[in-house]
């Protein structure tokens, strides 16, 4: 068997949290086989089948997380379709589009790119670098982000007055960083988010809702390989892994969306680049 | 004809232009594609998938941002 049952829950455990939180999910789950001497590479094809399970896990959770707001969003999108045009007061059919806008860019950029960047950087050793450098990336956004400006209006209301069109295609654009272990998607759009004048805490939230479809739709795309050959031997433990990812995922993005809202991202780009840095040195060594 | 109506018009053709190219992708063979189509390669039997995915895709939104721009002048409009 290619990855037993410990190692799948482990990795499971690890994708779930390290999916949300701003700290690459890719990036821990090539970098801790090679410290605890597993014999897994990220483009091994089972592999590659195991993770479709975890993301998948990863986004269903996201989806009954934020069920209410997609069913809200998709009926926003749906009145603009009918009315052909966004009515300035309906905030979910413009959150709608800006979410539809924004994962154009990273969807694109995915399918094109997805494995050509994981065959140049498939080592731990450019995960880590690239895990130190998601640290700078991070700590650089708090550095540069514009003030929100407090104002009563509910989450889905301020992002919608906040965020522009061109914000969106940058902060949807700044997924496809992700494509590189190491990199954070939910990092990257949240330090987007943050530039372009949101909260901490809406940053996340419209970090989570960009999330959603890209990571939904990446492991839809790849079901195959799981369905197929790559995924024989690999089942079981996949699906023990997607269990325990839904788990961490769940706390993950319950944790943060209480977190993000009285603290900033320092923490984490700390934890990366010291974790990162680390990580390379080690590897340099061994 | 004002700006808005032709580049409707604009995004009509190329958005079933893209979605042609879509289809293009997903019926042929690597090999069997035009040669300055991206993905091309001689010999090869590969289907790009997901080229002609990403190629639907940006379709669709052109067709979505006609449909926009073809309705009334109340209202804000996607940039897709």
């Amino acid at each position: 068997m290619p990855i037993s049952y410990f190692q799948g829950a482990m990795l499971g455990l690890l994708q779930g949290v390290s999916e949300l939180f701003p700290v690459s999910s890719l990036g821990h789950s090539v970098i801790l086989p090679r410290l605890v001497g597993w014999n897994i590479h990220q483009n091994d094809k089972f592999f590659i089948a195991f993770l479709v399970a975890t993301h998948l896990a990863t986004a269903i959770v996201l989806l009954g997380f934020f069920w209410r707001d997609w069913v809200r969003i998709v009926k926003g999108l749906g009145r603009s379709l009918r009315d052909r045009g966004i009515a300035p007061d309906d905030a979910d059919a413009k959150l709608g589009w800006l979410l539809v806008v924004g994962t154009i860019p990273a969807g694109i950029l995915g399918l094109l790119l997805d494995n050509a960047l994981r065959s140049v950087f498939a080592s731990a050793q450019s995960a880590a670098i690239f895990l130190c450098l998601n640290g700078f990336l991070l700590y650089g956004a708090e550095l540069l982000r514009r003030r929100a400006p407090e104002v009563a209006e509910d989450d889905d209301t301020r992002i919608a007055r906040q965020v522009g069109w061109r914000d969106t295609v940058l902060v949807g654009s700044a997924q496809a960083l992700a494509l590189i272990p190491g990199f954070s998607r939910s990092g990257a759009t949240m330090a987007g988010g943050l530039l372009v004048g949101l909260s901490h805490k809406d940053a996340a939230r419209f970090a989570f809702l960009l999330a959603t479809p890209i990571i939904g739709a990446a492991a839809a795309l790849k079901l195959p390989e799981l369905a197929g050959s790559s995924g024989n031997g690999v089942r079981g433990p996949a699906l023990v892994g997607a269990l325990c990812s839904a788990a961490t995922a769940y706390l993950a993005v319950r944790f943060l969306m209480r977190y993000f809202e009285r603290n900033t991202l320092t923490p984490f780009a700390i934890y990366c680049f010291l974790a990162g840095g680390a990580c390379a040195i080690y590897f340099a060594l061994t | 004809m004002n700006n808005r109506r032709l580049l409707a018009i604009l995004a009509i053709v190329l958005g079933l232009v893209l979605i042609a190219i879509a289809v293009v992708y997903w019926v042929e063979p690597a090999r069997s594609l035009p040669s300055f189509f991206p993905g091309h390669q001689a010999g090869s039997g590969h289907h790009h998938t997901k080229h002609g995915i990403a190629s639907f895709l940006v379709g669709l939104a052109c067709l979505v941002f006609a449909w926009f721009n073809t309705g009334g002048d109340r209202s804000q409009r996607p940039a897709a």
